[in-house]
C-alpha cells in the first residue's frame, strides 16, 4: 500500500525531525528570551506568546491530522494510520492542556484573571474535552477494528469545532486578542515575529517527532501483541497435531 | 550508558546551560528594593525600587516632570521623577523606579519608569510548556527502546 512506503520513508528521517526541532526551538527561545524587546504595552510578560502561540498552533495542527486520518482509515481501514490516529490525538490532547495551561499563565498578569469564559477560551478547552473524549472512547471499546471506526467518527464530527476556534475572536470580540498574523497581512513587529516562527517551526517539528515516535510504539505494541497471539497459537497448533 | 541516554543528557547539558545563560541575562533586571529598605540602608549609586503610587499624592509638572509618594509594606518614600514623558504614571499603579536615593533632602530621584516585569509568569510558562512535553518524549523513546527488545526476545513461546 502506498501509505505504508510513504510512512517508512518518512521515518527514515526521523532523527532529522528531532534534531532541527531541537536547533529551532533553542534559536527560538535565545531570540524570545534573550534577544527580543519586550512589548510597549505588555512589557516582559509578552514573551509568553513565544510559547502559547505555537503550542495552541500545533494543538490545532494535530487535530487537523487526526480528523485528515480518520477519513483516510474509513476509506481504505488501513491500520497503520489508525496507530497514527491514536497517536495524535494523545499527543494533540497534551498540546491542548498546555496551551490552555501557559494561557492562563499569561491571563493572570495581563487580564488579571486566570480564567474566563471567553469564546477562543471556551472554544479551545472544547477540543480538549473532544480529545479526551476520544481517547475514553477507544479504551472502552474492546474489539479493535469497532475501536478504530468509531473513534474515526467521532473525530470527523469532533473536527467542527476547528473553525470554531478559528473565527472565534473575529465572531465574538470578548476578551482574547484576534489573531495577530492572518490573511489581511502582518500586525505585529518584527522583533516579535521573528522569535515566534522560529518556535511554531520548532513545534511544529517536535510535534511530528513525537507523532512518529508514538505511531512507532503503538505500532510494536500491536506487533508485540501479534507476535505472541500468533506464537501462542503455533504452539497451541503444534501441540494438537502431536 | 546506551545511545538513548547518551542523546538525553546532550539535550538536558543544553537545557542548563541555557537556564543558566538566561538567568544571568536578567539578573541584573530581577533585584530591586522595597521603599523601606532604601530608607534604612540608604543605598549608593543607581537602584531600582518597586512599589505603588500613592493615591492623592502625584503632581505633574509639565510634561517630563513629576513629585509622588511611593508606597511600599510599611514606608512611603517621596520621589521626583524627571526622565521622558511617563505613560505608565498612575495613581495605584505597582512600578519600578530607576534612579538614585538622595540622603541629604530625603528624596528619591527617579529618572526611568519600568513595568513590573512579571518574571515569575514568564518562568512558569516556560517550564510548563516545556517539560512535560521532555518528559513524555523521553518516556516515549524509552518504551520504544523496550518494545524492540522485547519483540527481538519473544521470538520463541516460553512455556508456563
Amino acid at each position: 500500500m502506498t501509505i505504508h512506503r510513504v510512512i517508512r520513508k518518512v521515518q527514515r528521517f526521523e532523527g532529522w525531525f528531532g534534531g532541527g526541532a531541537l536547533l529551532c526551538l533553542i534559536a527560538g527561545l535565545y531570540l524570545g528570551l534573550i534577544g527580543s524587546p519586550p512589548d510597549y504595552y505588555q512589557g516582559e510578560v509578552v514573551r509568553i506568546m513565544y510559547i502559547h502561540v505555537p503550542l495552541a498552533h500545533t494543538s490545532l495542527l494535530g487535530y487537523t491530522i487526526l480528523a485528515a486520518g480518520s477519513l483516510w482509515y474509513l476509506w481504505k481501514r488501513d491500520p497503520i494510520v489508525d496507530n497514527m490516529c491514536q497517536a495524535v490525538a494523545a499527543l494533540s490532547a497534551v498540546f491542548t492542556a498546555l496551551a490552555l495551561g501557559t494561557g492562563m499563565i499569561w491571563g493572570k498578569p495581563t487580564w488579571d484573571t486566570w480564567w474566563t469564559w471567553d469564546a477562543r477560551l471556551t472554544s479551545f478547552t472544547v477540543l480538549l474535552l473532544i480529545l479526551i473524549g476520544y481517547l475514553m472512547l477507544r479504551t472502552f471499546v474492546d474489539d479493535p477494528e469497532k475501536e478504530a471506526r468509531y473513534g474515526a467518527i467521532l473525530a470527523i464530527v469532533g473536527f467542527v469545532d476547528l473553525p470554531i476556534i478559528h473565527f472565534s475572536v473575529e465572531w465574538w470580540r470578548t476578551l482574547h486578542q484576534p489573531q495577530s498574523i492572518s490573511m489581511r497581512g502582518v500586525s505585529i513587529s518584527s522583533g516579535l515575529l521573528v522569535p515566534l516562527l522560529f518556535m511554531s517551526v520548532g513545534m511544529s517539528l517536535l510535534f511530528s517527532y513525537m507523532l512518529m515516535v508514538r505511531t512507532q510504539l503503538l505500532y510494536l505494541d500491536r506487533l508485540l501483541h501479534a507476535k505472541k497471539g500468533r506464537l501462542l497459537s503455533q504452539f497451541h497448533l503444534s501441540k494438537s497435531d502431536s | 550508558m546506551t545511545n538513548l541516554h547518551r542523546r538525553w543528557g546532550g539535550v538536558f547539558l543544553v537545557a542548563i546551560v541555557f537556564i543558566v545563560l538566561t538567568y544571568n541575562h536578567y539578573r541584573d533586571n530581577l533585584a530591586s528594593l522595597a521603599p523601606e529598605q532604601v530608607k534604612q540602608e540608604t543605598p549608593a549609586g543607581e537602584i531600582r525600587v518597586l512599589g505603588m503610587v500613592q493615591g492623592g499624592t502625584l503632581e505633574t509638572r509639565g510634561a517630563g516632570e513629576a513629585t509622588f509618594a511611593l508606597l511600599g509594606k510599611s514606608a512611603t518614600l517621596p520621589v521626583h521623577y524627571q526622565g521622558p514623558p511617563p505613560d505608565n504614571l498612575r495613581e495605584l499603579k505597582i512600578l519600578i523606579l530607576i534612579g538614585t536615593w538622595n540622603a541629604d533632602r530625603q528624596v528619591f530621584e527617579a529618572h526611568d519608569i519600568g513595568i513590573v516585569p512579571n518574571y515569575g509568569f514568564i518562568a512558569g510558562a516556560y517550564l510548563l510548556g516545556l517539560l512535560p512535553l521532555a518528559l513524555l518524549l523521553f518516556a516515549m523513546t524509552r518504551r520504544v527502546h523496550s518494545l524492540y527488545e522485547e519483540i527481538k526476545a519473544s521470538t520463541l513461546y516460553e512455556e508456563e
